[in-house]
């Protein structure tokens, strides 16, 4: 009984202990996170916040890494060393906001760059507001630059700068329509398979017009949803309507490789031609045993490594094959190697200009937006421009479109390589169309 | 001096202080933790509410369910509705889109309510039936449920969602966010501790113990499962609404499969039918997934092992489920009162 | 009209078939054991998966790795089952759980070795026929034709073979099946084993008309419980016919209507039925 007693009151006592001295850590952190000066800062950390098990994720995670491992190199931005951190989002939108409270909140993080699916982006965009961070983000949905239009003070720090935003695939398939037209495919009918999700929606309300325009008749619209398979019906119904192109706008689905399989294996004479997202991988042609051959899409992020369209790019692709044995895995890398080396010349030219606080977040803003204009865009691997506040489309902050910026350039898989098709002055090879395709 | 508070305080008692002594802890701890931490522990707060509500169906009334995130979903989306009924614009349901605006409070209440309700139909039609049915068809809910966001994406936001705006949110900030989940945690999860152990619970677990034996003594099996299933769809759809109002934000992805399985391994780590048990387990879990489970995963990826945070979180459901299938809080539990 | 209809029935029978494969096993598993086996989707794709490898990996050909994936499939279940369901087996909800987080392991290791793209099956038959005016896939006959097999020679084991028979009587009643001195345990292993082979075999097919991905294992599954919800848990002619209703019903959605809605009507309709008919058309009253 008494020996009990004794535990009881030991146990008592170690976690009261315990209770204190945990207690006394997080205070005194907490002491001296708050004496802690922004302008005193001994060094710049960059927070990249993506889902690590996917490629587009870990792609920027790493492109990020050498810019950062480059610039400390050249003596870091204004001779302060640059620190990056990294959160996983898991794929998951609870994961990646409270991912980014931790990297600005506990990690410190000056800036993030990064996100990949636009659900999580939509929910990071929240405690990105709340926390003032600016995000220098991935992800193509027309819903995020649409917040920052509706609410301006609010979702200011949002820009994206890894793609277009996915509306615009609307000019690069018309482009695409004219390409064919141009090589001597008549294009009048097309059959639509399209992703049951807004961001179709928003490339429709762009494209149907340019289509009208083009007298392009839309034989029929499918509308699919996540992980469908069953294409073979849909393509021999195109054929039956007397389709030319089925054109897909397809990325959620994830089931771009069923279709190129189905289609090859029907080979009725219709071409396959559009946005694909799970075309866009270099490992396509092996996942498809060949199935993909003649299949038409739109490169996303405007950068085919067969085709760097700056010299930076040239150079960073190099670098990246130097440091990981081979290049980015995914366009994503473009963006976030291309966030660090924007937001180093941000806050550079913050500075000249005398800012008071050149990192603070409305700073920040202020110099993007001032810095990548539609006037002047910047050379990095692309070449970048925000579109500015109160943008006719509702594009604020968006990533511009254009021969001038940042487009998709045209590809198509021909025996085993992705190779541009267009436009002529980045193309590394013709357009070849599929021998049943008569 | 503690001591002989211990001895000579009853059961109860102890129960009461231990109580105490938590809302103490929880008022003060959020004053010294970092802000992302606080939201987090937020966050916790209304998971563990998640994890007790599923007990209520699967711990006390024996009913599988596999939908549990469902729920949760409808409650948030119903809330979100209400607050931004603007969505309707332009659909069949036009008229809801006058609505007038609720206070948030009441709109997160409602939430439960419309929960509840399709816990009852859903209830009526499988709790007929031995478990087995009702586990496959709960099972299916989530696809049905997502699907029916994306394809109403007019409404729904589809996969994106939609935002109901900082201005609705819970507090302005996150520490009050904390403690106004903290409030509605100790609120629901005393309800239904309350619940289990009044006489209806006792008919609960008479369910769950002996179909057969129940049936013979008068109870009316069905009724009392599905009154389990939808008090549990009640407190499912509250906290799912307050979830909304705490993130600001809906979409679909937040009520999906992982969610379904931080419950359920909430739920077993603590040990099911206890209440106390998913507090823990609650606490254990989430705080883990969202907080301390940052990166030390990493070591075996970068090592080229195919592991990651969820593969581990598995494995140790697994090991928990064979090694202690009625919990592990109730195995220290039993540990610390006999040392 | 006729066209369409043809169309329906071929194209909606490969399908059908497939799900046939998958939701038998399920279903015999749970009539001899009261099981529900929520790993039963990994078995499904794994299948594929361990078959794709073989032949990439190793250069085997399609039919080589078919047959060596699907025992190892086969033995994979047989060791999950005596791991780590034997331990929990009276314990329904643990059953459940750590089958269902089985499955989810696997699903997060395809992700990490694989990633979250389609990969193909070698097919191992090209081209297309055209029956009367349709056009259809060699592949999809031939799928069609491997699963029919399939399932007749399940059949014949269940109703001819001693060991078959031993299993139907230790799902009717397996008190009884003990009483008379069958060895229950060993039933319930050779039982998943043939569930699991069944299932891998149908991942296999589902992999060359298609493609194998990851979140199959959880899509599959929730396909196969509206299957045996609608055949009626623990019926393997119930879940066969059920299969080919669901299949059915799927393909007639997409080719009559449109894709967008196919799935969720599916499952609705699956739901409806259950009102009327609570325990599936073919299942036990007394579930």
């Amino acid at each position: 009984m008494s020996k009990r007693k004794i535990s009881r009151r030991e146990y008592l006592k170690y976690a009261a202990a315990g209770v204190i001295v945990a207690a006394g850590a997080i205070g005194g952190y907490a002491a001296w996170q708050s004496t802690r000066k922004p302008l005193e800062k001994d060094e710049i950390i960059i927070g990249v916040l993506a889902p690590m098990a996917t490629r587009q994720g870990s792609v920027q995670r790493d492109a990020a890494a050498l810019a950062i491992e480059e610039i400390n190199a050249a003596g870091g931005i204004l001779g302060v060393p640059v620190k990056m951190v990294v959160g996983d989002d898991k794929l998951d939108p609870d994961a990646a906001v409270s991912e980014f409270r931790r990297l600005v909140t506990v990690e410190n993080a000056d800036v993030l760059t990064g996100g990949y699916s636009s659900g999580i982006m939509a929910a990071t965009m929240e405690p990105m507001a709340e926390l003032k961070t600016v995000f220098l983000a991935d992800a193509s949905s027309p819903a995020h630059p649409a917040k920052v239009a509706e609410d301006y003070e609010k979702y200011k720090y949002w820009f994206r700068i890894t793609q277009n935003n996915g509306a615009s695939f609307a000019f690069d398939m018309a482009d695409m329509i004219d390409m064919l037209r141009e090589k001597g495919v008549p294009v009048d009918k097309i059959y639509i398979i399209r992703d049951e999700h807004v961001w179709a929606d928003d490339v429709e309300k762009f494209f149907n017009p340019l289509l009208t325009e083009r007298n392009v008749e839309v034989v029929k619209n499918v509308k699919i949803p996540r992980g469908y398979t069953e294409y073979e019906p849909l393509i021999i119904e195109a054929h039956d309507l007397g389709a030319q192109v089925i054109l897909p706008i397809v990325a959620l689905s994830g089931t771009g490789d069923v279709l190129a399989k189905h289609w090859a294996t029907l080979k009725l004479p219709v071409l396959l031609a559009g946005h694909d997202l799970a075309a866009l991988d270099l490992g396509f042609w092996e996942k498809t045993e060949g199935a993909c051959n003649y299949y038409i899409f739109i490169a996303d992020g405007g950068v085919v490594q067969t085709a760097p369209p700056t010299a930076m790019c040239a150079n960073f692709i190099e670098n990246y094959k130097y440091k990981y044995g081979n290049p980015p895995e995914a366009h994503q890398g473009y963006g976030a190697y291309d966030a660090v080396y924007l937001y180093k010349m941000v806050i550079e030219e913050a500075t000249k200009a005398g800012e008071a606080n050149p990192l603070d977040s409305d700073t920040v803003v202020k110099y993007l937006e001032k810095t990548a204009t539609l006037e002047n865009p910047v050379e990095l691997t692309r070449n970048i421009a925000f579109y500015p506040p109160g943008d006719e489309n509702k594009w604020d902050h968006d990533l511009a479109w254009g021969d001038k910026y940042v487009r998709n350039l045209i590809s198509e898989w021909i025996d085993g390589k992705w190779y541009e098709i267009w436009p002529e002055d980045k193309a590394n090879a013709e357009l070849k169309l599929p021998p049943w395709f008569k | 001096m503690m001591n002989v508070l211990l001895k000579s305080t009853s059961f109860k008692d102890k129960r009461i202080l231990g109580i105490l002594i938590f809302v103490a802890v929880s008022l003060i701890i959020a004053r010294i933790t970092p802000d992302a931490l606080t939201y987090i522990i937020g966050l916790t707060y209304l998971f563990i509410i998640l994890a007790v509500s599923w007990d209520i169906i699967v711990g006390y009334a024996g009913q599988i369910n596999l939908g549990h995130t469902v729920f949760v979903g409808i409650g948030a989306y119903t809330t979100a509705l209400l607050q931004v009924p603007s969505r309707f614009q332009g659909t069949f349901f036009e008229f809801l889109s006058e609505m007038p605006r609720i206070p948030i409070f009441a709109s997160i209440f409602f939430g439960g309510i419309v929960a509840g309700i399709v816990g009852f139909l859903i209830g009526v039609i499988t709790l007929r039936l031995r478990g087995w049915y009702f586990a496959l068809v709960t099972a299916i809910l989530p696809l049905v449920f997502i699907e029916t966001t994306i394809i109403g994406s007019g409404v729904f936001g589809g996969e994106e969602g939609f935002s109901v705006g900082l201005e609705r949110a819970l507090a302005p900030t996150s520490l009050g966010k904390y403690y106004i989940a903290l409030a509605l945690m100790l609120v629901s999860v005393t309800t239904m501790f309350m619940i289990v152990n009044s006489r209806v619970g006792l008919k609960f677990k008479a369910v769950r113990e002996d179909f057969y034996l129940a049936e013979s003594v008068g109870i009316n099996t069905v009724n009392y499962k599905v009154l389990a299933f939808v008090i549990s769809s009640f407190f499912a759809g509250i906290t799912g609404a307050a979830i909304v109002h705490y993130r600001s934000t809906v979409s679909p992805g937040l009520y999906d499969i992982p969610l379904m399985l931080l419950i359920i391994l909430a739920a077993v780590i603590g040990g099911l039918g206890t209440i106390l048990g998913p507090i823990v387990g609650g606490f254990i879990v989430y705080l883990t997934r969202y907080w301390w489970l940052k990166g030390a995963i990493s070591a075996f990826t970068i090592a080229g092992l195919p592991i990651n945070d969820d593969i581990i979180l598995y494995m140790i459901l697994i090991a928990l489920a064979i090694l202690a299938p009625e919990g592990l809080w109730v195995r220290v539990r039993r540990f610390v009162s006999e040392t | 009209m006729i066209e369409l209809l043809m169309r329906i029935l071929v194209y909606g029978a490969t399908l059908s078939g497939i799900y046939a494969l998958i939701a038998s096993g399920f279903t015999l598993i749970f009539g001899v054991s009261r099981i529900m086996n929520f790993a039963h989707g990994a078995f499904f794709i794994l299948g594929a998966y361990f078959g794709i490898a073989l032949i990439h990996g190793i250069g085997l050909n399609p039919y080589l790795s078919t047959i060596i994936s699907i025992l190892m499939v086969g033995l994979l279940a047989a060791a999950m089952y005596k791991s780590i369901i034997s331990p929990v087996r009276e314990h329904e909800v643990m059953v459940i759980i750590v089958t269902l987080a089985f499955a989810l392991i696997v699903e997060q290791v395809i992700l990490l070795t694989f990633g979250e793209h389609g990969i193909s099956f070698p097919s191992v038959i090209e081209g297309v026929v055209i029956v009367g005016t349709v056009l259809i896939p060699s592949m999809r006959l031939f799928v069609l034709a491997v699963a029919i097999i399939a399932l007749i020679m399940l059949w014949t084991f269940i109703g001819k073979t001693r060991l078959g028979k031993e299993i139907t009587a230790a799902s009717q009643d397996a008190e009884a099946a003990m009483l008379i001195g069958l060895d229950v345990g060993r039933l319930l292993i050779v039982t998943v084993f043939i569930s699991a082979i069944l299932a891998a075999l149908g991942g296999v097919l589902y992999a060359q008309v298609y493609a194998a991905n990851p979140f199959i294992i959880l899509k599959s599954l929730i396909f196969a419980f509206a299957i045996v919800i609608l055949g009626g848990l623990g019926s393997v002619k119930g879940s066969i016919i059920a299969s080919f209703i669901v299949g059915y019903i799927l393909t007639a959605m997409i080719v009559l209507y449109g894709a967008r809605w196919s799935e969720l009507v599916a499952l609705l309709i699956i739901i409806a039925i259950l009102v009327l008919r609570p325990a599936g058309l073919l299942g036990a009253k007394e579930l």
